[in-house]
Parts: C-alpha cells; structure tokens; sequence
C-alpha cells in the first residue's frame, strides 16, 4: 500500500474508499501541523486545523482531479482553512497572539539556557510572526520541496515568476524585521 | 540581470530548482557581482534559518480525533448504501421465522378454501344478496312505521307515515296501524298523511273498507272532505250510507254538508 502514491490514493478516496485518507493523514499530518504552527505559533489551533483540513479534503474530495500534485491540493485547502479561522477569529487574534508570545517567553527561556545560538532562531521566529499573514504563507509553503512555484502561483493566482518574486521580497522583509529585533 | 531576474533566479537557487548548468551560471554571476552576492548571502542565510525553529509533536489526541471523524465518515455513507436494500432484508428475515411462515401457510390454505366453497357465480350472489337485502330492509323500515306511528309527538307520527310510503308492499300490520292512526290520531295533520298514505293502496279491500268505514268516525271539517273527494274519485258506493249517517249529525259544519250532498250526487 505504501507504493501508492498520494495522487492514487486521493483518487481512491474520491471514489468512495474512505479508510484511504488514514493513510495520507499519516504522511502528511507532521507537514501540515508544521505549516500551521508557522503560521499561527499555537499548537492547539493547529491541531484543529489539521482536522479541518482532512475534513475538508473529504467534502470536497469531487474537485480532485489528480492532474496537479496532491501535496498542492492539500496545501490549497490548507490555505483556506487557515483563512477562514482568521476571518471568524478576527477578534480573537490579540489574545492569540498574547498566548504565543508567553508560550514563546517559556520557550526561550528554556532555549536561553541551553545554548545561545537559538536566538537567532528564535528571533526569526519572532521576526516571522511580525510578517504579513500573505508574505508567512508564501515563505512557508515555498520551503516545501514537492511545492512548484508554478503550483504556489496557482494557490496566489499569480504567474510562476511572480510567486519566485514574491517569495524573495518576502525573504527580504523578513530579513528587515529580523534585524530590526536583532538591534532592538 | 535586472533586478526581478536576479530575485526568481535567487529564489529558484535556494529552492533547488535549477539544472546543473543554470545552478553553475548564476554562482558565477556571483562571483563577479560582490553586491549581489552580498544580497544573495544574507538572504540564504535567514532562508536556511527558516524552518530551523522549533516545531512541537502534534498529540495523539489529534490522531485520535482524527480517525474518529475518518469512522464517522464511514459508517454514514455505509448506512445510506444499506438504507435502500434494509427494509427488503428485515422482510426476508421476518418471512423466515417458522411462526410467521406457518401462519402466512394456514392464512393461504383458508383463503383458498373460502374460494372454493363460495364459487357460485357473480350474478346468481348478486341477486340473491339483493333480495335478502331488500328483504331485510323492507323488514325493518315496517318496524320503524309501527313504531314511530306510536311515538307521542305528531312530528314522529308524520315521519313514520312518511317512511310506510317507502315501503313498496305494505302488509297487514301496517295497513291496520295506518287505519289506526286515520280513525284515532289526535293531531288533523297527521290523519290527512294517513289517508294520504292509504291511498297508495287502493288495490288492496281492505284499505278501501278502512276508509268508508272511517267516515263516521271523522269529526274535522277538513279531513271529511277528504275524504268525500277521495269517495268521489273512487265512485265507492259503499260510502254513500255513511256520509248520509254523517249528515244526519248535528255538529256537522254547514258548508261540509252542501260537499257531502254534492259528493253523494256525484258517486251516485
């Protein structure tokens, strides 16, 4: 079963082979996770949207087609889902954004005492929670391998060169706020 | 390079998208462009650094939240596919009870019999249950007139000589309540009905000796000329005794005597 691939397996699903999506849930659920703790620095969130993601996938399991990459399609929807809880937590982020700070502080003070070259990380972590949700997101999903730019394009409906450029101004003000904190 | 090439190309480098020679072209352009290689530098620095940070474990509550949805998921599109072919099954299975078969067995063995003791042909159960119904209602409709013609208001009384008109062959019962009722009923109303109803009759003697009998008996005005008109139709001589007793009757009202008188001229 393991040398199906992901694409065969979503196909499987979309016809009615449910207990499939434990698999790719398997494979792909640390990634996603991942994704949304870059993103929203909050576990227990990202869990949920984990959950919401493969919920999704099965909702609209009829709009996979299996000519893009399956990794693309999941990101998509991950994309939305991610969406969607900032709109309906609007009001919320401020706390949210207080609850990762203190779980930040407990980390650094750990990270602190262990060994000073985490700082840089944990700056760039913080330096990224500082960047637009838009400008997190491509950087993200751009350190994926199995992503093509063409598919980050797709995702942004932009042309495969803008997403590169995107990408890289990004990069670049993630830099800035990076050094911003650094000389703080 | 202009400024957008150098950005899709750093970026296509540092994701690892470039071919062997592409990747060798854009680290020489590097080499003789110490700006842009300084650009390039602390961008590569802060990419690699991206994603070094910490990412805790997911729990084992999410998986355990996760595979329930997965069953829930499951067993709802089982249940809608079973749904159609379920209610068929559980009528199988209820056939197959040896209780229920036996019982299906002797239902069918007394529905036939019934079928083969009852196989006169349609018309001939037609008629007969006709006649017996008939019968039976004519039966009952004699009772209800016997009845009702005993009933102490005139309104019942006038119902039940209504419902003997229904009757298409009164017996003798009948015509004797009906006479009764002629002869002795209080109410004028329900006399005049009486005679009316007799004369449904006419053909039978009986009736017609009621009737002449009944003259005599008669003390209203109107029912008397009733009657004579109805003696007058029926040129019944028998009646002319009685009308002439009639007339010899002080209390009889004038213009009642000048119709007898004129009535018995004409039956004559």
């Amino acid at each position: 079963m393991q040398q199906l691939t992901d694409n065969a397996l979503m196909l499987k699903v979309k016809s009615g082979e449910f207990d499939k999506l434990g698999l790719l849930y398997e494979r792909h659920k640390k990634r996603l996770f991942g994704f949304f703790y870059n993103m929203n620095n909050n576990a227990a969130i990202s869990e949920d949207l984990v959950q919401n993601v493969f919920v999704r996938m099965l909702k609209y399991r009829y709009t996979f087609t299996g000519e893009g990459s399956y990794s693309a399609w999941m990101f998509k929807t991950a994309r939305n889902v991610n969406y969607d809880y900032y709109r309906k937590n609007k009001n919320e982020n401020r706390h949210s954004d207080l609850d990762s700070v203190e779980y930040k502080l407990y980390d650094d003070k750990d990270l602190n005492s262990i060994m000073d070259q985490n700082d840089s990380v944990s700056l760039l972590n913080r330096a990224m929670q500082k960047l637009p949700l838009e400008k997190r997101e491509i950087l993200i999903l751009s350190k994926y391998k199995e992503i093509k730019f063409s598919e980050i394009g797709e995702m942004l409906g932009c042309s495969e060169g803008a997403a590169k450029v995107k990408a890289h101004r990004a990069l670049n003000d993630l830099r800035s706020i990076f050094l911003q904190l650094e000389n703080s | 390079m202009d400024k957008e090439k150098f950005e899709i190309a750093m970026m296509e480098y540092l994701t690892d998208t470039l071919n062997e020679d592409e990747r060798r072209g854009f680290e020489e352009f590097l080499q003789a462009n110490p700006e842009h290689r300084e650009q390039f530098e602390t961008l590569e620095q802060t990419w690699n650094g991206l994603g070094e940070g910490k990412v805790p474990e997911p729990s084992e509550a999410m998986d355990g939240r996760f595979f329930e949805m997965l069953h829930g998921e499951i067993e709802k599109v089982e249940k809608s596919k079973g749904n159609s072919r379920d209610w068929l099954a559980t009528f199988v299975e209820i056939l197959w009870k040896p209780q229920m078969a036996y019982g299906i067995l002797l239902l069918v063995l007394g529905v036939g019999l019934g079928y083969y003791l009852n196989s006169e042909s349609e018309s001939e159960r037609f008629v007969k249950t006709t006649v017996v119904e008939n019968g039976e209602t004519e039966a009952v409709r004699e009772k209800l007139v016997l009845t009702l013609l005993d009933q102490p208001s005139a309104n019942k009384r006038l119902q039940g000589i209504n419902e003997a008109n229904k009757i298409a062959k009164v017996d003798e019962k009948v015509i004797n309540a009906l006479l009764q009722t002629l002869n002795n009923d209080a109410n004028v109303n329900v006399r005049l009905a009486a005679i009316e109803s007799l004369t449904n009759y006419l053909d039978e003697p009986l009736v017609r000796e009621g009737l002449v009998q009944s003259i005599v008996k008669q003390d209203s005005p109107i029912v008397q000329v009733t009657l004579a008109n109805l003696m007058v139709a029926l040129q019944e001589k028998r009646s002319i005794e009685p009308f002439k007793k009639l007339m010899r009757s002080k209390e009889l009202d004038a213009s009642v005597k000048k119709k007898l008188e004129t009535s018995i001229a004409s039956i004559i």
